[in-house]
């Protein structure tokens, strides 16, 4: 994403440039005073007590020449140095937008140090949140399972001991208990729904395909819109952590669609292409789902960047929109599926 | 006497499923197994018509126990107990030899019906995979695309596309007016009519609406 600037790349540089900023200032300096000195010791020109009006031009010349020699000369070293500042109070991270690089300039050190200090605080920020992001992820994978494996069956024990106790207790309390019974039943029901938007279980026990099948009717169900879903066959076997890229992209896409795109239909496929295996989000909507402030579009590149992939999102103009998710794989193509 | 093998990871749910059952003159509970491995061992030593599975267990799963099981020359019937309500489980479970899934929120009203429907050779068709065919099969009606040939009654075709909305049987029953059983009966009727009754049939259709993977 971000161009890469060589560090270190000074090969036919004259030594001069190599010289750190401020010796190269005292040397232009003092070398434009050592040309002013000797202009005065070779030339016939000279300074009388009283000084005359000729005179006076003269020194007055010399007094420019100098100063505009030495402005042109400081200029190519110092004009970097405004840029450099001038960039440093808009720059945005992440945007991958890095200074030009002069190649005659003698300042081009300061801005290759300045390029390539951007790309260390960039890809140190998406290692960060590469990692925070898989922090997120084995937590919530973490308590899914205990809600599912504990709370969960500590709640059907209850539900069946109150099932044991209908038709045993005295009519007054009947009622009370079928109300227990019922609030048990919503409290497993909530225990479900919580662990699966936590953690899709159905992704670790069935695979990918199944858990795009469980997210396209989960999407049909729960609102007006029609879902189309096409997963190629012979697929390459993904990773767990890139079946689960796969997964959320598919999951936000999804959302932004029913959320903002105003479509009426919408297709995930999961195909493979070259070396990548793509996944597509393509909705018939009026609004660019993918372009919405907060739609989460950088969410999804970050979850993309983490196993080398990347997240484009295309369209919108009133013709649908399309969020395409490739992951290069390097593995052979085996049966895929579980 | 219906001869019961209950495997759960969890021994207090095991005792509470078993107690449920037993209230039943006709069910007895003859071996317990806490994981997939264990019931399929226990199978061996015992003559069981049928084998209660959690879904999730450690060391085997239940899915893995019930494909396991249908290798056997005379398979027992199989029912999943689940925590998921999600359809691809339910398909998946009836892809994996089992005729029946039931979900651990509703195990107390459902299990015992299940197990019936089970012994009777039909599919216990779990609520949640019944919205998603009868909107498949309501999405084909729409396009004009050839339908299993059957006349709903006019009341079926309202619950079903109820049912296709996601509303539970119990919110059927208020909006129409009607008992939950005269619901239920009305949900088995139609899965009958659409051709959807054992799980041969179901687990095709499913396969052909593209709701799983074949």
């Amino acid at each position: 994403m971000t161009p890469r600037v060589p560090i270190g790349d000074a090969g036919g540089v004259s030594p001069f440039r190599r010289l750190p900023l401020y010796w190269r200032v005292c040397l232009i300096n003092g070398a434009v005073f050592a040309v002013g000195t000797l202009a005065l010791v070779v030339s016939p020109a000279s300074v009388s007590r009283n000084v005359l009006a000729s005179e006076a031009v003269v020194l007055v010349v010399g007094l420019v020449v100098m100063l505009v020699t030495n402005g042109l000369l400081l200029r190519s070293s110092l004009a970097p140095v405004d840029r450099v500042v001038r960039e440093m109070e808009v720059v945005e991270l992440s945007d991958g937008h890095r200074l030009e690089q002069p190649t005659t300039d003698p300042g081009a050190r300061l801005v290759r140090g300045y390029n390539a200090m951007l790309d260390r605080l960039e890809s140190e920020r998406s290692a960060r949140s590469a990692h925070a992001l898989a922090a997120q992820e084995s937590e919530r994978h973490r308590i899914a399972q205990e809600l599912h494996d504990q709370v969960g069956q500590d709640l059907t024990v209850v539900l069946l001991g109150l099932k044991r106790l209908d038709g045993r207790v005295p009519a007054d309390v009947a009622g009370e208990l079928e109300l227990l019974r019922e609030s048990v039943r919503a409290g497993l029901d909530d225990v479900g729904r919580v662990a699966r938007q936590l953690r899709p279980g159905v992704l670790d026990d069935l695979g990918l395909a199944s858990a795009l099948a469980a997210l396209c009717s989960d999407v049909a169900a729960h609102g007006s819109l029609g879902v189309r879903r096409t997963v190629s066959p012979g697929l390459p076997v993904l990773t767990a952590e890139q079946e689960l890229v796969v997964y959320r992209v598919a999951q936000e896409a999804l959302t932004n669609v029913a959320r903002h795109a105003r479509a009426s239909t919408v297709s995930v496929s999961l195909m493979r292409l070259g070396p990548d295996v793509v996944l597509e989000v393509n909705d018939d909507g009026t609004a660019a789902a993918g372009l919405v402030p907060g739609s989460g579009l950088a969410g999804m590149q970050e979850r993309a960047l983490l196993v080398g992939g990347t997240v484009a999102v295309t369209g919108g103009a009133g013709n649908g929109t399309s969020v395409r998710l490739s992951l290069p794989v390097t593995e052979p193509v085996t049966e895929g599926g579980r | 006497m219906i001869r019961i093998l209950l495997a759960d990871d969890h021994a207090l749910v095991r005792r509470g499923v078993r107690l449920i059952l037993e209230q039943e003159p006709d069910l007895a509970v003859v071996a317990e197994a806490a994981d997939g491995a264990e019931a399929v061992t226990a199978l061996r030593e015992h003559e069981v018509d049928l084998a209660i599975l959690d879904i999730a267990m450690p060391v085997m799963t239940g899915l893995q126990a019930a494909r396991e099981i249908a290798r056997r020359r005379t398979p027992p019937r199989v029912l999943m107990l689940s925590m998921h309500d999600n359809e691809q489980y339910f398909f998946q479970a009836l892809k994996s030899g089992a005729s029946g899934y039931v979900l651990k929120s509703v195990a107390d009203e459902d299990l015992v019906a299940a197990v019936r429907a089970t012994m009777r050779g039909d599919t216990f068709v779990y609520p949640g995979a019944m919205g998603s065919l009868a909107r498949d099969y309501l999405g084909r009606l729409r396009r004009g695309e050839r339908v299993p040939d059957t006349v709903l009654t006019e009341r079926e075709d309202q619950v079903l596309k109820l049912v296709a909305e996601g509303r539970s049987s119990k919110e059927i029953a208020q909006d129409l007016t009607i008992s939950l059983r005269t619901v239920e009966r009305h949900r088995e009727n139609i899965l009958a009519k659409l051709g959807m009754r054992d799980r041969t049939q179901l687990t095709r259709y499913a396969i052909r609406a593209g709701l799983i993977e074949p």
